[in-house]
């Protein structure tokens, strides 16, 4: 690990560098508690926003600008019901281009070779397409029009027991054919999504033919979200009328908080940065007490404060620095791994620079324990 | 031969501590550093000598009496002040060296010169100059730990002279060094002191120091005695 050495001029970088450089094992330790630290941190974040995410994902990739949902839904996956003729209805509001009906259904699935998993059915007209599958690894939306045609996704290919298209399976006892897989459409509910008709969702279900779950509005050119929002609201009984990112965001809300997930992943990040804190806490004080008498000698021939004020702070940021350099390289590693298990994990810009700034203050506070220690100290001391 | 008073101390008392466990370490010392004069103080352990040094080098206040540093009172001075006194007026040759172990021997007289604002890309050259006045240019991009005693004695005066300061005080600068190199050390120091017409204390117990004095000056249970050198008058 033998760097070259970047060119410093004599100041309190330099101070700063060496210090840091000339103590290999001490840096070390640091680097590595720090990196801990950020792949702890990190790895909870990516879950969380992997899990906030897979929370709202229907939501998310279902293309609508509102959707109309029952009265007191909070969240996609465990719908209510509503007359399909409120589909009418909200077509009838000026600025809605089109309205869609949408099943989102749990359902038992019988695998081929017996046994059976719980499943969310989702159903879409074929006709708009909206709601239908995204992201699709063989077949088509298209191969839906085949008699009780399904979609499921590649990573439940063992949970749900079919390996090949054109596999024969059943739900709610009734005949299913798996037409087409998708690539990544994860649940949060670990219910797998089963995509087909909505005609078939019904039947699936035995959902009333006349209800559905959801409606899914596009609006037309140039209409005002908020005014059509408005007015859907006061045409439709017993509805709620939602913005995509509201309902997506009510999803996650709802996932996150009822499942505890989220408050385990943050209290685990907060755990992180307190270790953090101690270890660099812990190996900066143990450097500074070994270096009193440098400080002291600055302090004489007439360094203020703040001099070694920045001695210390350069110590933490650069320590900060490398730490969270490796520490990221490792969490990017982990996401990428988690893009093939059932595990979702995200690392999205925001948040690498959320944990930058974490790292940065977690090394800062480390560094105040010095800090209190160098304004105490007596340039007397250099005198015996 | 001595010229301007630099640092002047009257009438200084300094008492560590209060009521029964009061220890009066100095008691109506009255002196004077003047430019060009080198000056040996000498005095038994636990005189004052240190206590002394703490007053002239402006990090300790006077319990009584009063300092004066090129004519202005420091009464009142707050310890951030004192420490920008410090820097622009003194230089301090220590009795361990006290460099920074970290540091190559140019760039520990470049913090010093970092520190008196000298310009960023001076400072190697600078340094490089102070350590060749010291003869030890060679040496410059050496660690401490691969320098001899009387080398790194040498690193340290030269930091204590970046950026020219008018009064040098040393502690025992030759306490940790053998007899010929702590000669050699301390007629480097005159030499300079004459040369830039600074006034320089040494505080020492080491005999051989007397013939580069201009004068001596002999603390005892924190009075001033005075003992010249030579001719010199018992009276500032
Ligand atoms: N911080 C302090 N608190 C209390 N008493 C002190 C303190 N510093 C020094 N003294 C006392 O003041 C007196 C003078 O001490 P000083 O250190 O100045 O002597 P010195 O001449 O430097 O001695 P030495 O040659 O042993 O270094 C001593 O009696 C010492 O015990
Ligand atoms: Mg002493």
């Amino acid at each position: 690990m033998r760097r070259p050495a970047p060119v410093l001029l004599p100041g309190t970088s330099l101070l700063a560098w060496r210090n840091l450089s000339h103590d290999r094992t001490r840096l070390i330790a640091t680097l590595v508690g720090i990196a801990f630290s950020v792949v702890l941190m990190g790895a909870q974040f990516a879950l969380l926003i992997g899990f906030a995410r897979t929370a709202s994902t229907l939501v998310n990739h279902a293309d609508a600008d509102l959707w109309v949902v029952p009265l007191g839904t909070t969240n996609a996956d465990i719908a209510g019901r509503m007359p399909l003729r409120r589909r009418y209805e909200a077509l009838s509001v000026p600025g809605v281009a089109s309205v869609d009906e949408y099943m989102v259904q749990f359902a038992f699935w019988r695998k081929p070779d017996g046994g059976s998993e719980s499943v969310i059915i989702t159903g879409f007209p074929l006709a708009s397409g909206r709601g239908g599958p995204w992201a699709m690894a063989a077949g088509s939306p298209a191969d839906l029009h085949v008699a009780d045609g399904v979609i499921i996704d590649r990573l439940y290919r063992d949970k749900l027991g079919v390996h090949e298209l054109g596999q024969v399976v059943e739900i709610n006892s009734q005949r299913a054919r798996v037409v087409g897989f998708t690539d990544g459409i994860r649940t949060f509910t670990q219910s797998p999504f089963v995509f087909t008709t909505h005609a078939r969702a019904q039947r699936y279900t035995r959902f009333p033919e006349d209800q559905t779950t959801y409606l899914l509005v596009k609006l037309a050119p140039g209409a005002d979200i908020g005014e059509v929002r408005h007015a859907l609201a006061e045409r439709l009984p017993w509805v709620e009328v939602l913005g995509r990112d509201e309902f997506a965001r009510r999803a996650q809300r709802y996932w996150l908080i009822t499942t505890g997930a989220g408050a385990a992943l943050l209290l685990a990040a907060a755990l992180g940065l307190v270790v953090g804190i101690v270890i660099v806490g812990q190996t900066l004080y143990a450097s500074t007490l070994d270096r009193l008498a440098e400080y002291a000698t600055l302090r004489a021939i007439g360094a203020d404060r703040g001099y070694l004020n920045r001695v210390i702070i350069k110590q933490a940021a650069l320590s900060a620095a490398l730490g969270f350099g490796i520490g990221i390289l490792a969490t990017g590693l982990l996401v990428l791994h988690s893009r093939s298990g059932n595990v979702a994990m995200a690392l999205p810009l925001w948040s690498v620079l959320l944990l930058a700034a974490l790292t940065l203050f977690m090394c800062l506070a480390g560094a105040l324990v010095s800090i209190r220690r160098l304004t105490r100290i007596d340039p007397t001391m250099v005198f015996q | 031969m001595s010229g301007e008073a630099l640092l002047e101390l009257a009438a200084v008392g300094v008492t560590y501590g209060h009521g029964a466990t009061a220890v009066e370490a100095l008691r109506g010392v009255d002196l004077a550093l003047r430019a060009g004069e080198v000056t040996l103080l000498l005095g038994p352990s636990g005189s004052g000598k240190t206590t002394l040094l703490q007053v002239m080098g402006c990090m300790l206040r006077p319990s009584s009496g009063a300092v004066r540093l090129h004519g202005q009172s420091l009464a009142g001075r707050s310890l951030e002040e004192l420490t920008r006194l410090r820097l622009r007026h003194f230089g301090f040759v220590f009795q361990h060296y006290n460099l920074f172990p970290t540091l190559k021997a140019w760039e520990n007289v470049g913090i010093a010169l970092d520190l008196k604002a000298v310009p960023r890309e001076d400072i190697e050259a600078e340094a490089t100059r102070l350590l060749a006045q010291l003869g030890i240019g060679e040496l410059a991009g050496r660690f401490p730990s691969e320098l001899s005693g009387g080398q790194k004695q040498r690193v340290a005066i030269a930091r204590a002279l970046a950026g020219a300061p008018r009064i040098l005080l040393a502690d025992e600068p030759t306490a940790a060094l053998d007899g010929r190199t702590g000669q050699e050390v301390v007629r480097v120091m005159q030499a300079l002191a004459h040369q830039r017409d600074c006034a320089l204390l040494i505080v020492s117990h080491d005999p051989r120091v007397e013939e580069f004095a201009d004068r001596v000056l002999h603390l005892e249970d924190g009075r001033l005695a005075r003992r010249s050198r030579a001719e010199d008058a018992p009276c500032a």
